[in-house]
């Protein structure tokens, strides 16, 4: 069984999860839930022991367990059960990106761009700990998209936000988790030491370079002994499309 | 050692879950006030319209000044309020209608805000 019929089965189930409570059931807030929130609440939290805004315990629980996550599997949170990485990710097989000589960023530009993402977490944890709100909700797909543009969401600039991501996203694959997602940033250092990784045996590697084409994050296993790389979700699309058995395993190594 | 492929969705469901396990741990108020006076009753509502801080801090602004109501701890994702209250000059329904009073607009029409749901 390819490992994308699996992966897409939990990712849905988690995106159905969250839809459920976004529509009012449930007892919670789908926003209760997004482990981003924890980091968000840690300055108020460590300031007068209060939760900021809309959020609670259940956003700092989920955050630590999303590092713990990071710590072993990298960053198997976004290719495993994060809606927005899904949504991205379907979006990019809509617009054919993961198609062998499909057009993609060269890696100096992503390299660059990437960086974007930094300057998103600084942004939204500055604000968030300097105003005590989270203001910065109608930016926030994750928000825009499961509240249906609810309170907080502002105007025709949310409009423009949710427009240039979901272009982005049929233009580039992961457009929002390559350059714009603060959990991600947030994730880099923990990813870079995660032990449960993808091995190359050299031997077996004929260097075709169907992995790095399959890759969503431009990542490119046929020129590495094991993926250390940050960006890596363990979504293994790699290995399944190795045409060499054997070539690429998923290990637990140093 | 190799890792079988199914370990990644088992791990990621057992974080998931050990995430929402965890959150009791973290229990901690969206906020608090202190009335003075002393509270030996405690009672705990489930309140629709807590949503977050700024709701939390104007439902407690309905209870400054009231006799009776020692203090108040207001958990807004669980939408949830505990009272600590002297039983002798406050009860259990005059703490429910003070929340669920209708609020005065500047345009003269009245709206209710909060609503206890659950009284424990």
């Amino acid at each position: 069984m390819k490992t994308r019929v699996l992966r897409y089965a939990l990712l849905g189930a988690v995106l159905v999860s969250v839809i459920y409570l976004a529509l009012g059931f449930g007892s919670r807030s789908f926003e209760a839930y997004c482990p981003f929130g924890g980091m968000e609440a840690l300055w108020g939290l460590f300031q007068t022991r209060e939760f900021t805004c809309a959020l609670g315990p259940l956003n700092l629980s989920m955050f630590l367990a999303v590092l713990g996550l990071a710590f072993v599997a990298k960053k198997a949170f976004c290719g495993w059960a994060c809606p927005i990485g899904f949504l991205s990710e379907l979006a990019a097989r809509l617009g054919g990106l993961f198609r062998k000589g499909a057009r993609r960023p060269g890696p100096r530009l992503n390299e660059r761009l990437k960086l974007l993402r930094y300057a998103a977490l600084v942004v939204s944890l500055y604000f968030t700990y300097r105003l005590g709100e989270l203001v910065l909700r109608g930016f926030d797909p994750f928000y825009i998209i499961f509240s249906g543009f609810g309170h907080g969401t502002l105007g025709w600039i949310t409009y423009a936000t949710l427009g240039v991501l979901v272009l982005g996203s049929l233009a580039v694959p992961m457009f929002f988790c390559r350059y714009l997602c603060p959990l991600g940033a947030t994730l880099d250092p923990f990813s870079r030491l995660g032990f449960v990784k993808i091995v190359r045996n050299r031997e077996l590697c004929t260097a075709c370079g169907d992995c790095g084409a399959a890759c969503p994050h431009d990542i490119r296993p046929q020129e590495m002994d094991a993926v250390r790389s940050r960006d890596c979700t363990n979504c293994l699309e790699c290995v399944d499309a190795c045409p060499e058995k054997g070539s690429l395993t998923l290990r637990a190594t140093l | 050692m190799n890792v079988p492929r199914f370990f990644l969705p088992v791990l990621v469901i057992a974080a998931l879950f050990g995430g929402y396990a965890l959150r009791t741990s973290f229990t901690q108020p969206t906020a608090q006030a202190s009335f003075g006076g002393e509270g030996s009753e405690t009672l705990v509502c489930t309140v629709e319209g807590l949503k977050c801080k700024g709701t939390a801090g104007f439902f407690m602004k309905l209870y400054e000044g009231r006799p009776g109501i020692a203090s108040i701890e207001t958990f807004a994702t669980e939408h949830r309020a505990v009272f600590t209250y002297d039983p002798s000059l406050v009860t259990p329904s005059d703490i429910r209608a003070i929340m669920e009073a209708p609020i005065p607009l500047r345009d003269g029409r009245e709206v209710q805000v909060f609503r206890c749901a659950e009284m424990d």
